[in-house]
Parts: structure tokens; C-alpha cells; sequence
């Protein structure tokens, strides 16, 4: 049918110019969640079959990042989770203190900015690899708050996950987060102790 | 009172939540309030905001492989009818 012809065409176009531009943050995204480029890879492709085939659904003028995301989060969870075997740690760090990596840094430095310097220097591989270590659970509520910027609320629509859960997850997670890079900050050098 | 902003305590009890956009407006004025005149506990916001910037600056960025653009592109293409 014509008309149908032109409806697809309709969509795909629109779905070109609103979805595709968004293949940078999902493959980063992707490359954080499965911690290698062939999965990511993968993981990116499936993401936009399933995306593309479930564009007619999609609202027009709603949240289409918070919508793929959910995509994504949910492709990996369902298929790469699976495949790496990871073992799920449930449980948190209990004992990492709210100011722990201040207080490691810079809470005894009379130079107000010396914890944030410290902070530059971490090479970016460094703290993608910190952001690599958490597990699953504490990983992904981080990446999509920190780094892709997403609200608590988006973040729960995301994981289906109640956001009481998403806003304890996601303050574990900078903890661990903060230990992590502590501990590489240590290891290259960039503070004492 | 609102007009002397909130104390310390509930201002670093809130700092992520400021920092993230999650306060209703009159919190978010409070501490801004309380901000304004504590160096310490501003001290502290400032290191948190910078963690997050540097955080989502330094874990953002990967490369996207020339081969996938294309692969995402045929995958489009090769699709003739997206079920609605």
C-alpha cells in the first residue's frame, strides 16, 4: 500500500533524526554496562532493533532517552548479564563513611582545591575502570545518574525499580565509587599513604 | 526560619540531593542559603559537585567504531516495516 509505504518512511525518517544521534551515549553507556567493545557492540545493535520496532509505539514529544535507556537496560539485563556470569553482589559497602574520599583527599588541607586537582589528574580510563569494578546493581543507577544525567525518578522508570531503591542503590554506589577511586588514585601515585 | 537557610547538618545530610536537582524549591533556597555564608560546609558541596562533573567528563566519550554507525544504519534500513 502507498500510504503505508509512506508511513514508514515517515517513520524511519523521524526515527534517523531523533534516534540515531543518541549512538555516542548508548554505546558509551553500553561499553560501561558490558566492560568490552564486542558486547557493547552487540548490545548497542540489539538495542536499536528492539528500539526501531517499537518506535510506531513510542509517544512522540515524551522521554525518548529515558525510553531508550530502559531499552538498553534492559536488553543487557536480560541477555549480557546472563552471558558474563557476573555474580551478582547484592549487598553494599555498610562501612564506607559519607565523607570518605574528601576525607582521604582533602579534609586536612588548609589548599581549598587540592582534593578537586587530585580529582583531575585520574586518568579517564582510570575512573571508567573504577566505575567498571562495581557490580551490576550499583553500577548502572551511577551511570545513568552521574553520567548520563538522569533524574532518580527517570532512573527508576529505567530499572523498573521503586525509586527508594534506585536513590539507596545510587548512594552505595558513589560510595563504593569513591573507595574505588581512592584506591587508584593510591596506586598511581597521585596522593600519599 | 527559612531566611537563615538550613544548619550544617541537614545542609550536608541534602548536599548530593541539591546537587543532583532533587530538592522541592524551598529546600534547595535553604541551603543555598546556608551555602552563601558557611565556607566549610560549601567547601564540601564544591567537592561533590566537582566529583560528579569529573565523573560523568572522564566515563563519557568512548569512540563509536565506524563499523557500528553502519551496522545500526542497515539494520534500519534492511527493516521494511516497524511493528507497531
Amino acid at each position: 500500500m502507498v500510504r503505508a509505504t509512506t508511513d514508514d518512511d515517515a517513520l524511519r525518517e523521524r526515527f534517523e533524526r531523533d534516534v540515531l544521534p543518541l549512538l555516542p551515549n548508548l554505546y558509551g553507556a553500553a561499553m560501561r554496562m558490558t566492560r568490552n567493545p564486542t558486547d557493547a557492540e552487540d548490545l548497542v545493535q540489539e538495542t536499536y532493533l528492539r528500539a526501531y520496532r517499537g518506535f510506531a509505539g513510542f509517544k512522540e514529544g515524551t522521554n525518548l532517552k529515558a525510553w531508550l535507556y530502559r531499552i538498553l537496560t534492559n536488553s543487557f539485563i536480560n541477555t549480557y548479564r546472563k552471558k558474563q556470569r557476573e555474580p551478582q553482589i547484592v549487598e553494599g559497602p555498610e562501612d564506607i563513611n559519607e565523607w570518605y574520599l574528601y576525607d582521604k583527599l582533602g579534609g586536612r588541607s588548609v589548599e581549598v582545591s587540592a582534593e578537586n586537582e587530585v580529582l583531575d589528574r585520574i586518568p579517564d580510563t582510570d575512573v571508567k575502570a573504577a566505575l567498571e569494578s562495581l557490580s551490576e546493581n550499583f553500577r548502572i543507577p551511577v551511570l545513568l545518574a552521574d553520567v548520563e544525567g538522569f533524574s532518580y525518578k527517570e532512573i527508576a522508570e529505567i530499572m523498573e525499580t521503586p525509586i527508594g531503591t534506585v536513590m539507596s542503590r545510587l548512594h552505595r554506589g558513589r560510595k563504593a565509587l569513591e573507595k574505588a577511586l581512592w584506591e587508584t588514585a593510591r596506586e598511581r601515585g597521585l596522593v600519599d599513604g | 526560619m527559612a531566611e537563615h537557610g538550613s544548619n550544617c547538618e541537614e545542609t550536608l545530610a541534602e548536599v548530593q540531593r541539591f546537587l543532583d536537582g532533587e530538592l522541592d524549591r524551598s529546600l534547595q533556597v535553604s541551603i543555598e542559603q546556608h551555602l552563601s555564608g558557611c565556607a566549610p560546609c560549601m567547601q564540601r558541596t564544591e567537592f561533590r559537585r566537582h566529583l560528579k562533573i569529573m565523573i560523568s567528563a572522564k566515563c563519557a566519550g568512548d569512540a563509536v567504531p565506524d563499523a557500528l554507525h553502519t551496522k545500526v544504519m542497515d539494520l534500519i534500513r534492511g527493516l521494511d516495516e516497524p511493528a507497531g
